[in-house]
């Protein structure tokens, strides 16, 4: 069998999905064995730079007129794109604040000099290309990595949950933090597949996965008015993750 | 006539019932690790409980209300790997785990019940092997309770079980008279005979004083007789509707339900596409991908419509089938919603005159 190409990029985010990647240590060989990195440079020296590639691994949020330039170039020379991590997915954290002008954030963080630098609004990858797969997550899980490698390898698309994260917090039998800690927790409308990792600690879900399909934002958002919490403090925390989502934006238009 | 025969002889046979004093209930637990790994409700967080591995005697919460997960994850656990498969190999069941004893202590009559109801299903055309060898090697032990305000078990007539249990303790002060189920449960009992006495007046005066005062102490109850006709008049109603535009389709109810049993079955591929296991997991019918076919269709796009075949189906859809509904009244998905859509509500409202 030929070894599919693969490259894996980064555009404006923490690295954290390359971190995960190179942290897959006990399949780390299984991996190299079974498929031909030509482009990462987090973790090699030798990179091509103009290779066509069987499946582009693109990492970040679009903030700067240069992601833009290399996301097209990607895509241009990749048969699949795959989205990781929810900057990628959704805009993440860099997305929070997309409704403040550039330029003041520019100027609060770099004084004068921070007119040189080139920001626009950040955007996840399919406002300007064709996404074929997301796996989202802050970070991503390794487990959702590994099985989507071996599942492309395999000529399929994986099967990743299209549920919330109560599902799996039931069924590892965790305490709900909503409905008996009246804390303020995104299960509900975040989409699974970090095993509900949080609550599992005591701690809500931050929604650091993005949204759930259809996930019904306005119910969501009576539940927790209903438990006392400010719609400040509601509209916060739904903005931390995925504020770019159509289906929070709808909420934020509402209110 | 044999058949009447053997069915006489059936009624005349009376269960044995022994008396066990409470004071000696920690030594009789501790000999059922004989019998298996036993687990037992302990408590989870401030106020939830859940059944798991008793490790102190001290910890089992004999007064819990309802656990977190039922007991149908012994038999019928969230995720289970099937089988192993690899092109060189072929095709290898799991089997080793099933084999593995346990004795779940403290178990409430809907609970029972509702492994009943799950008996049914697993046993259907198609036999559910990893099932039943599961159930064959859990014992049983039941434990009477007192409801709270959201059991509605006497609504649907699961506040008593017959069988369904090796043992089952009932309280009546200071002792609890033991119903022996089944030959393990004789087993059980005759390991630490001394622990055992007869029952006297007293004690069946006293089973029978509580057992009228449980009925009293139930705060909800919704009436049974006719509502799969009710429901079928009220297919339409608004109500589904009302309830859709609330559920979050978070499937929290499903995951807790004693007889919800719905699976999804699915394959994960080892990194050389070569050699992997087929899995199933607890699904649900609140998911939106749940009625989604091939080619794109979803019976139950609309989210209403999946609450609705939620109820229709443990009130409804049961009935026709078994003859009963397959809700027992265990209170876990009122308590579970985070959308405080509740079952007694729900069907109240569709009873009412005025809807
Ligand atoms: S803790 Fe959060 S994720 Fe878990 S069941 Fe409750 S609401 Fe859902
Ligand atoms: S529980 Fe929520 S915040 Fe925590 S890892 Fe999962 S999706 Fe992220
Ligand atoms: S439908 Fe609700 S009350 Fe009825 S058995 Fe299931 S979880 Fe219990
Ligand atoms: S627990 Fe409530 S909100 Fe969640 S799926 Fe069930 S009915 Fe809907």
């Amino acid at each position: 069998m030929v070894k599919p190409k693969i490259g894996i990029f980064g555009l404006t985010g923490c690295a954290g999905e390359q971190i995960m990647i190179l942290n897959c240590e006990d399949q780390l060989i299984d991996i190299l064995g079974a498929i031909d990195i030509r482009y990462f440079p987090t973790a090699m020296t030798k990179n091509d730079e103009e290779c066509e590639l069987d499946i582009a691994f693109v990492e970040g949020a679009v903030v700067q007129p240069k992601d833009e330039e290399l996301l097209k170039k990607i895509r241009q020379r990749s048969k699949l794109l795959i989205a990781i991590g929810t900057c990628a997915v959704w805009g993440g954290l860099p997305a929070m604040r997309n409704d403040v002008p550039r330029e003041e954030f520019l100027e609060k963080v770099y004084g004068t000099k921070g007119k040189s630098f080139k920001s626009i609004p950040a955007q996840p990858l399919k406002n300007f290309v064709k996404v074929d797969l997301s796996i989202s997550g802050c970070p991503i899980e390794k487990e959702q990595f590994l099985k989507a490698v071996a599942s492309l390898l395999h000529g399929d698309l994986p099967l990743l949950p299209s549920y919330a994260v109560c599902t799996e917090c039931k069924m590892n039998e965790y305490v709900c933090m909503l409905v008996g800690e009246n804390k303020l927790c995104l299960g509900p409308i975040t989409i699974a597949g970090c095993g509900a990792r949080c609550p599992g600690y005591n701690i809500p879900c931050h929604g650091c996965r993005g949204p759930v399909d259809e996930a019904n934002v306005a119910s969501e958002v009576k539940i927790l008015k209903e438990k006392g919490f400010t719609l400040r403090d509601i509209e916060n925390r739904l903005r931390s993750f995925a504020a770019q989502a159509e289906i929070l934006q709808e909420q934020f238009k509402k209110e | 006539m044999l058949f009447y025969q053997n069915l006489r002889r059936d009624l005349v046979k009376t269960m044995q019932i022994l008396k066990l004093d409470k004071k000696n209930l920690n030594e009789f637990i501790f000999s059922l690790n004989d019998f298996g790994e036993v687990h037992a409700p302990v408590k989870k967080g401030d106020k939830q409980f859940v059944f798991s591995k008793l490790t102190d005697f001290s910890k089992i919460k004999l007064e819990y209300t309802r656990t977190i997960l039922p007991p149908k994850k012994y038999f019928h656990p969230p995720t289970d790997t099937l089988f192993k498969f690899s092109q060189e190999e072929g095709y290898q069941s799991l089997t080793e785990e099933l084999r593995k004893k346990y004795v779940i202590f403290g178990l409430h009559p809907c609970d029972i019940y509702a492994i009943k109801i799950l008996d049914l299903i697993f046993a259907g055309e198609f036999v559910d092997d990893r099932y039943f060898i599961r159930r064959k090697n859990v014992a049983i032990i039941g434990l009477d309770c007192i409801p709270d305000d959201k059991c509605f078990c006497r609504s649907m007539r699961a506040d008593f079980v017959e069988d369904g249990f090796d043992l089952f303790l009932s309280d009546i002060g200071n002792s609890y008279l033991v119903r022996v189920g089944t030959g393990r449960g004789d087993d059980m009992v005759r390991k630490t005979q001394d622990l055992f006495k007869e029952v006297n007046k007293k004690d069946i005066t006293e089973y029978k004083r509580r057992s009228d005062e449980k009925k009293n102490l139930f705060k909800v109850d919704i009436e049974l007789s006719d509502l799969p006709e009710i429901m079928d008049l009220e297919y339409e109603s608004k109500v589904w509707e009302e309830i859709g535009k609330e559920c979050l389709s978070c499937g929290s109810c499903s995951m807790v339900c004693p007889t919800c049993y719905c699976y999804d079955v699915f394959d994960e591929i080892n990194l050389d596409a070569n050699h992997g296991v087929r899995k199933r997991q607890w699904d649900s019918c609140l998911f939106k991908d749940y009625a989604l076919v091939a080619g794109g269709h979803n019976f139950r796009a609309e989210r209403s419509l999946r609450v609705k075949n939620r109820f229709f189906h443990k009130q409804r859809g049961f009935v026709a089938q078994y003859g009963r509904p397959s809700c027992v009244g265990c209170g876990r998905c009122i308590e579970a919603c985070p959308a405080k859509i509740d079952i007694i509500e729900v069907i109240n409202r569709i009873r009412g005159a005025k809807l």
